[in-house]
């Protein structure tokens, strides 16, 4: 106990432990010090939470209008004016969120699902397999991305809207499927299917370095089965990294939705899509420009608060960073 | 280092011909045929259409023609415009694509940069703190939210822009904005960031001890430092402001090869959807191939894994 001088010395005599900080809890506490990142956190607490009470936070339909109303500027009982239908644009906008969120979460976790099975495979099988994978993604990668996400929509557009009519097997029941969620379906799947190369580099990374760690090997040598070893021990470790890294891809999704829908390859009309509104408030942009005003706002802020948190977060898990 | 890119160059080869075989497969799999009309062709035309395109052919044997002369250049005729070829429709449109793209890049560059690098210097200041978070509005609007900002102001009040399309200077400086936001802030939070770290390092403490002036330290020492990763995303950040004027050619009504693009898909026309994939999957692989070069140039331990 000679050497032991200092504070903490002190504290351990007296019988009051420190309270161990953990390094999440620690990454909370820079998180919760960071203004920009706790304002965009709250936004977005906001907008989730109009986007699942949507049918009760919205004072009209977001699909039927009143066409006596079309444009109608903005006044007491239509804060933010009507459309070209005479629908409520506050409405549309609230429902709107539902779109985009759900374009930004649904896609990142699609994509997700893509990316981290095939890093984990090509990772932990290695030598040849890890070889050809990762060649399949270098190859994906001189795709270009909004050009493939075109071609994919009307791919999955024209082929299954076609014979879903006729209504019969997969491509029917996909059909159908697309269609109850307003085209939102095909939506996930192509955002799914053009961004996952990121991801699938980088849990193959880990999954490598992870694989190569002492208690992988004690795992080994003690007998685990490798399917276990792959979810016991691989996946965990691999995962959280991971998440905060998809996480950071969100505000991107969101915007693929936003241009599928402006050209009007995203959400199938009356779905109420930011980008949608975009567009159609843009052809009566010269007159009514508060049609374009809001939605472009609320696509705004949505981003905003995404990059201000998931920049937040980020710094906080990694302190080395200088911001 | 020669070895290393000649096996980069090489690799570009499988890159372009699975990336073309995809999106051929995917396009003839779109139902639908370039001559799908509102009142049906007589099918003795159709055909006789089809004939003449080689659409009839099976597909594999359309493919390998394709092939064919996209190896000796030549995209052949376009469908939709039917006295046109392929070549001549990009040698018209891909000059003002590129053009688009080119101001662009230069505005992110020429902007982002000296944004990032005076941020750096005032770092914590009002200057610093103002620029970041105009960067981080700049990352987050959206340009098919921008794009309609911009022209209803400049165009519609201010009247100093025209409103859309295409033809003197003038009207290219709202759709190169629209275009360059997002990278000229992206380059501006970077250049700063990297700023930051270079600043700490030791010969910088060595050349401010030797009694430099902060702006021989800053801009000669620590500038010409930070700048390599901003190199480094520089390739990337312009094959992705060539492909993203396809979103700016449709909010401002520009005749370029993104505008083309989307219709000729509408319009079915092969040709042209071939020719355009091909040619930014191109600028992607070539931008691709300058960034492992340059790192290979700046790390050796790269050259050799």
């Amino acid at each position: 106990m000679a050497f032991r001088t200092g504070k903490t010395g002190s504290d351990n005599e007296t019988g009051k432990a420190l309270r161990s900080r953990s390094l999440t809890r620690d990454a909370m506490r820079r998180l919760m010090k960071n203004r920009g990142a706790v304002a965009g956190g709250i936004i977005l607490l906001l907008l989730i939470f109009a986007a699942v009470f949507a049918n009760f936070v919205a004072p009209y339909s977001s699909t039927e209008g009143d066409i006596l109303n079309n444009y109608a500027a903005p006044t007491a009982d239509h804060p933010f004016g009507c459309d070209f239908m005479g629908r409520d644009v506050l409405s549309r906008l609230i429902y709107g969120a539902r779109i985009s969120l759900a374009a930004g979460f649904v896609g990142a976790i699609t994509a997700f699902v893509i990316g981290v099975t095939f890093g984990l495979v090509s990772g932990f099988f290695g030598g040849k397999t890890d070889n050809f994978m990762m060649r399949i993604v270098d190859i994906m990668y001189g795709f270009p991305t909004l050009l493939l996400i075109i071609l994919l929509m009307v791919f999955f557009k024209s082929s299954f809207s076609v014979s879903g009519v006729a209504g019969g097997g997969l491509r029917g029941a996909l059909s159908d499927l697309d269609r109850s969620m307003g085209g939102m379906f095909f939506i996930f799947l192509g955002i799914g299917l053009t961004s996952w190369l990121g991801m699938a580099r980088l849990v193959r990374g880990m999954t490598l370095s992870v694989r190569n760690t002492e208690y992988v090997e004690s795992a080994r040598a003690i007998g685990t089965s490798r399917i276990r070893i792959l979810f016991r021990h691989i996946l965990p470790n691999v995962l959280g990294p991971a998440i905060v890294a998809q996480a950071l891809q969100i505000p991107g999704f969101i915007q693929y939705e936003a241009f599928l829908s402006f050209i009007g390859l995203g959400v199938n009309p009356p779905t109420p899509s930011w980008g949608m509104m975009l567009s159609q408030g843009y052809l009566a942009m010269r007159s009514h420009f508060h049609l374009v005003l809001w939605p472009a706002v609320a696509i705004s802020i949505t981003l905003f608060a995404f990059n201000f948190l998931g920049d937040g977060v980020r710094d906080a898990f990694d302190p080395r960073q200088t911001r | 280092m020669f070895s290393f890119i000649v096996r980069r160059i090489l690799w570009t080869i499988p890159v372009i011909l699975i990336v073309s075989s995809i999106t051929f497969l995917l396009m003839h799999s779109v139902p639908g045929s370039p001559f799908t009309r509102e009142r049906a062709l007589p099918p003795a035309i159709q055909k006789n259409l089809e004939a003449k395109y080689h659409l009839n052919d099976p597909l594999w044997k359309q493919y390998i023609d394709y092939m064919y002369g996209f190896v000796r250049l030549d995209f052949g005729p376009s469908i939709a415009y039917r006295s046109r070829t392929v070549n001549d429709i990009l040698a018209q449109q891909w000059p003002v694509t590129a053009t688009l793209g080119g101001v662009a890049f230069l505005f992110a560059v020429c902007i982002g940069i000296p944004l990032g690098v005076l941020s750096a210097v005032k770092q914590n200041t009002l200057i610093d703190n103002g620029s970041m978070v105009a960067a981080m509005l700049g990352v987050s609007i959206p340009a098919i939210a921008l794009g309609p900002f911009l022209i209803w102001i400049f165009a519609l009040k201010l009247k100093w822009f025209p409103v859309a399309t295409w033809g003197s200077p003038a009207h290219v400086v709202l759709p190169a904005l629209t275009l360059s936001t997002a990278y000229l802030s992206r380059f501006a939070r970077i250049t700063r960031a990297s700023m930051l770290q270079v600043v700490r390092e030791e010969y910088i403490l060595a050349a401010r001890a030797k009694g430099l002036r902060e702006i021989v330290v800053n801009l000669r020492h620590a500038f010409r430092n930070a700048l390599i990763p901003v190199t480094t995303i520089a390739g990337p950040a312009f094959a992705d402001i060539v492909t993203g004027s396809l979103v700016v050619e449709q909010i401002f009504a520009i005749p370029g090869i993104g505008k083309y693009y989307v219709q000729s898909i509408g319009n079915r026309d092969y040709p042209v959807i071939m020719a355009t994939t091909l040619l930014f999957a191109l600028i992607i692989v070539v931008m691709n191939l300058l960034v492992d070069i340059s790192y290979a140039m700046l790390d050796p331990r790269i050259r050799y894994s």
